[in-house]
């Protein structure tokens, strides 16, 4: 009788022995990247665990890969459904391995992600836009669900001004931007604290008050506002993310784990 | 008229493909490439208008004569303030 070897629940095994970490392999098999690329998505996925970042995380874009099927992909759900929050895309938008690039006309991704159902409170959450693009657009926005009442939008850099809005009804407060490659972290921790980081520093609080939930789901490459996509964006993409609030440590330790995996891709601004 | 054969690449951001009605409803909801779709919008002068790249990567045999639209310099069309 021949006794087979046991398979890994893991899967793939690395060269050096030792398994990727098992929701990295789920998304590398889905996006059928290899090499550098899974080497540097099972770092990052260990990274952010071990930061205790990985559980405050309700989708990542890695935009690995240099294909809308390759990049569509939510590493915190590696499924082919819209439940999984994985991306659809629409427009011009084109794919390379340094991310995604919005063309600034008419191109943008469909998150699923609806903040009214995906959150139980409005006092937490944050979005992440690693841009490595300087566009100064009056009409650019990078991440957004807004309906007629309800804001919560990130913008990295518009008429020189950078904001964002989590849950809120009013106009943001915003701060001077004069160029906007970097990675973007806006984070609302309290129902009146709200911050912006960009490379793991902060560059703006805003006490605005969080009082609701954007019912339709997030755009990433413009701002959806009540399921009409507007204020198309220019700026190229390596990584974005939408979640809980992270505090300040986190949104250090955060850039850091994407700084690193965008470094080992050799597409870090 | 102008066409994708006449323009470089450089040039894509400043031109589009112009549309009629019948093709702009012809071309919602369906893909040009795989996990692509079309996304016709209005420009300043409410022509029906796709994106360069959206005519130049389309591989959907269905819509392959999206590669000869005439092309038009893009105008956008003014956007109101987003609520705030």
């Amino acid at each position: 009788m021949i006794i087979g070897k046991a398979i890994s629940p893991f899967g793939i095994k690395r060269r050096n022995g030792t398994a990727n970490d098992a929701d990295a392999q789920a998304f590398i098999t889905a996006s059928g990247i290899s090499g550098t690329e899974a080497t540097a998505i099972n770092t990052l996925v260990v990274n952010l665990k071990s930061a205790n970042i990985w559980t405050k995380m309700k989708c990542i874009y890695p935009f690995v890969g240099n294909t809308a099927s390759m990049q569509k992909w939510n590493l915190k759900d590696a499924r082919d459904l819209d439940a999984a929050y994985r991306l659809v895309f629409s427009g011009g938008g084109t794919f390379s391995a340094n991310g995604y690039q919005p063309n600034g006309t008419n191109a943008y991704a469909n998150t699923f992600l609806t903040p009214s159902t995906a959150y139980s409170v409005a006092s937490s959450g944050h979005m992440s836009y690693y841009s490595r693009t300087d566009s100064n657009g009056a009409n650019e926005r990078e991440i957004g669900s807004l309906t007629g009442t309800v804001y919560s939008d990130l913008a990295l850099r518009y008429s020189n001004t950078v904001h964002m809005r989590w849950g809120e009804t009013s106009a943001p407060i915003t701060a001077a931007s004069a160029n906007s490659i970097g990675f973007y972290v806006g984070s609302r921790t309290t129902s009146n604290t709200l911050k912006i980081f960009k490379n793991g520093t902060q560059i703006l609080i805003s006490g605005n008050l969080a009082a609701g939930l954007p019912s339709v789901p997030f755009f990433i490459g413009c701002l959806n506002l009540s399921n009409s996509p507007s204020f198309y964006s220019a700026k190229q993409c390596a990584f974005a993310s939408i979640g809980d609030g992270l505090s300040d440590a986190e949104a250090l330790a955060f850039y850091n784990a994407v700084q690193t995996f965008n470094t080992t891709l050799s597409r870090q601004v | 008229m102008i066409t994708l054969k006449d323009i470089k690449q450089a040039q894509w951001d400043l031109y589009v493909g112009l549309l009629t009605i019948e093709q702009k409803d012809s071309l919602l909801i369906q893909w040009y490439a795989p996990d692509c779709y079309f996304n016709p919008i209005q420009d300043l002068n409410d022509n029906w208008v796709i994106s360069v790249e959206e005519m130049a990567n389309c591989v959907n045999e269905e819509f392959i004569w999206v590669k000869d639209l005439p092309l038009i310099i893009y105008e956008p069309k003014p956007t109101p303030p987003p609520f705030n």
